[in-house]
């Protein structure tokens, strides 16, 4: 069975008296250990679609397993319980919280975890050294450059052990030699068998990935895998 | 589970925006100082109140004065010896709800001793007359039945009238020494205690002179009133200046005889007062009913007496203290909420300025529950911090209202006014972090993280 399975998925929007169809009857499989690029111009549907994913949002209709799990009809509590066990997210503005050191900003989805304080640091150590910033644990975020802070972002993503990452437009706020190190980080991450997801209207950065899934006005248009 | 580490970060919170904070935190300063102060300044009045009750002869007292009869008696009215010791006699054999009954005679008389005079008001009565009013002696004796008995020329005086005859000498222990009661010699055979406020018991120990003029200057006050010679009320200056004889010695000494225009009047008997002391304040109305019948008797059945308690006198001290504590307690809590409401909106703006944030939070698996213990831990952090830097602040504040005005009474701080303040404190804390709290938490997470 696939990691992420969608079924006859759509997503609706009410904007006054108008109604928006944002997603418009998606299937979708995404298997253990995939590295994909979700592609498509602004206003088609891939940042809903990575909403959806990522367990910040509920269909409208069809149906949502992620692990197996049916995340379509679930709770607001259930869904945060998926995010903070089965999802890491990296974002474009890498959001950081400015005032907590490296070393917290890692922590926090354990805190949510409810795990205790030594086991704690000692994954949020293993993680910022995963991504190369042992050297930098208790700078706060100001006191570091766009790439570090993507790094720390990523060391976050990752601390929990997710069963899938996704990115949304991870290399956007960066210059191209910087990136190129983020994408770099993502390959190795991927070699290791991690799932990740990359949300991006750049077909450069797509052309990184094995697979590339292609959107356009709600609808999946293309969906092509290389070797 | 996570409120330790709710804890860390709201006073992380806090501390990163410390003016801010600070400016929030002064209104509920302020509202428990105000608050605990209050009550501090409500206790103190009513303890020098309760005080001073208890010394002037507590609830426990009664007073039969003389009224005129109905008019269905006015014929006949003379039939009523009027108040007499038998009156008292009658009492003390059979009122068993009363436990010290005493006939009063009063004389306004001039004590001598040498070349010092002082005028006081001089009571002749029974041995219980001092029990009553609560008069201890602190050297010396009371009176005894064997001085009613023979009539003796024994007298026990206060503290200042010591004071007034022996040169100023409050301390001077005058027992045995001789003074003239309207120029008839008594031994002193017992001084009272001194009475005094607690503030000028305070100034003394401090060794400031008493307010008000120096006793010494100007004659005697008399038996009238609570006024010092010269100005400024004391509540004890009657007590301290109180003179006690045998009420037989006053008999034959002083009433036996009553020459008006160069006529003698005859004896003049009648009583001045009739005070006693029920047992039991839970029977006060029963021991009121059982001396009115026995009073029946030797009054012959004439309704010419009534009982002058102080029941509604003290009920009404105790309604005005109660209602002071109540508004003053009010205003200090009405300051509290608007400190509340200071909090709420701080709270407000800083849930403004960090949408983004709880996005994040949202993001990496916080539920609407963390966040909203997030916001009410901040919020009750400042108002657990404001109550404690409050109780802090109501010392000064005492201190400060103490020598702008110049209270009568020392504020008196309960354990239990200092739990209710710093409770309302942290009451207002959690309640006004609710609707930022449930706000914060109903934040969608998708909306949040696109924020700014």
């Amino acid at each position: 069975m696939a990691l992420i399975e969608l079924r006859e998925v759509t997503k609706r929007y009410r904007v006054g008296e108008q109604e928006i169809v944002a997603l418009d009857g998606i299937d979708l499989d995404i298997a253990q250990g995939e590295y994909a690029a979700i592609i498509g111009p602004s206003g088609s549907g891939k940042s809903t679609l990575m909403h959806l994913l990522g367990c910040l949002d509920t269909p409208s209709t069809g149906r949502m397993m992620i692990d197996g799990i049916d995340a379509s009809r679930a709770g607001g509590n259930r869904l945060s319980e998926l995010r903070n066990a089965k999802i890491g997210f990296v974002f474009q503005s890498f959001n950081l919280l400015p005032k907590f050191n490296v070393l917290q900003n890692v922590e926090l989805p354990m805190i949510y975890a409810g795990i205790g304080g030594a086991e704690r640091k000692r994954r949020a150590l293993a993680a910022i050294e995963r991504v190369g910033l042992s050297n930098r644990v208790k700078n706060t975020p100001l006191q570091l450059s766009g790439g570090q802070m993507q790094r720390v972002a990523i060391a976050r993503a990752i601390v929990n052990d997710p069963r899938i990452i996704f990115a949304d437009e991870p290399t956007g706020n960066l210059d191209s030699t910087t990136g190129e190190s983020i994408l770099a980080l993502f390959r190795e991450l991927s070699a290791q068998g991690r799932t990740i997801v990359l949300v991006t209207h750049d077909a450069d950065i797509a052309a990184h990935t094995p697979r590339r899934i292609e959107m356009r006005d709600g609808k999946i248009v293309g969906d092509q895998r290389r070797n | 589970m996570k409120l330790w580490l709710s804890l860390l970060m709201g006073l992380k919170e806090i501390a990163a925006h410390k003016f801010r904070s600070g400016l929030t935190m002064l209104g509920i300063i302020l509202g428990v100082a105000s608050l605990l102060t209050t009550f501090a300044l409500t206790a103190g009045i009513a303890h020098g109140m309760r005080d001073f009750m208890t010394q002037i002869g507590g609830i426990e007292k009664i007073d039969v004065t003389r009224q005129d009869p109905p008019e269905e008696q006015t014929s006949f009215a003379e039939i009523s010896p009027g108040a007499t010791v038998a009156d008292a006699e009658i009492i003390r054999r059979r009122a068993d709800l009363v436990s010290y009954v005493s006939p009063v005679s009063e004389l306004p008389a001039a004590l001598t001793r040498s070349n010092q005079t002082f005028r006081a008001q001089v009571y002749g009565c029974w041995p219980d007359f001092a029990y009553i009013n609560k008069h201890e002696v602190a050297t010396g004796r009371m009176l005894s039945q064997i001085d009613l008995d023979e009539a003796r020329h024994v007298c026990l005086v206060g503290r200042t009238i010591v004071e007034k005859l022996f040169l100023g000498r409050k301390d001077y222990n005058a027992v045995g020494e001789s003074i003239l009661i309207n120029g008839r010699p008594f031994t002193i055979v017992g001084i009272f205690n001194f009475y005094e406020r607690e503030e000028d018991k305070l100034r003394r120990a401090r060794g400031e002179p008493p307010k008000g003029p120096q006793p010494g200057r100007g004659a005697g006050g008399g038996g009238g009133g609570n006024r010092r010679p010269g100005g400024g009320w004391d509540p004890f200056f009657r007590k301290n200046t109180s003179v006690q004889i045998p009420i037989t010695t006053m008999f034959y000494d002083y009433k036996s005889a009553n020459v008006v225009g160069l006529v003698d009047q005859g004896p003049n008997y009648k009583l001045d007062q009739l005070i006693f002391q029920v047992n039991d304040v839970a029977r006060f109305q029963d021991a009121i009913e059982q001396t009115r019948t026995l009073l029946g008797v030797t009054h012959r059945g004439i309704d010419d007496f009534s009982f002058n308690t102080r029941e509604e006198w003290f009920d009404n001290m105790e309604r005005s203290i109660k209602s002071t504590r109540i508004s003053g307690g009010l205003i200090a809590v009405i300051s509290l909420i608007v400190g509340g409401i200071g909090i709420t909106n701080i709270m407000l703006a800083s849930i403004t300025e960090r949408i983004r944030e709880i996005g994040v939070r949202r993001a990496i698996g916080a539920k609407g529950r963390d966040i909203f213990l997030q916001i009410i831990v901040e919020s009750s952090v400042i108002g657990i911090c404001g109550g404690v830097l409050g109780l802090a602040a109501s010392a000064g504040l005492m201190r400060l209202l103490a020598t702008l005005t110049d209270s009568e009474n020392t504020p008196i701080v309960e354990p239990g006014a200092i739990l209710i303040s710093f409770s309302f404190a942290v009451a207002i804390g959690v309640l006004s972090g609710f609707y930022p709290a449930i706000k914060a938490s109903r934040l969608d997470p998708i909306e949040a993280l696109r924020y700014g």
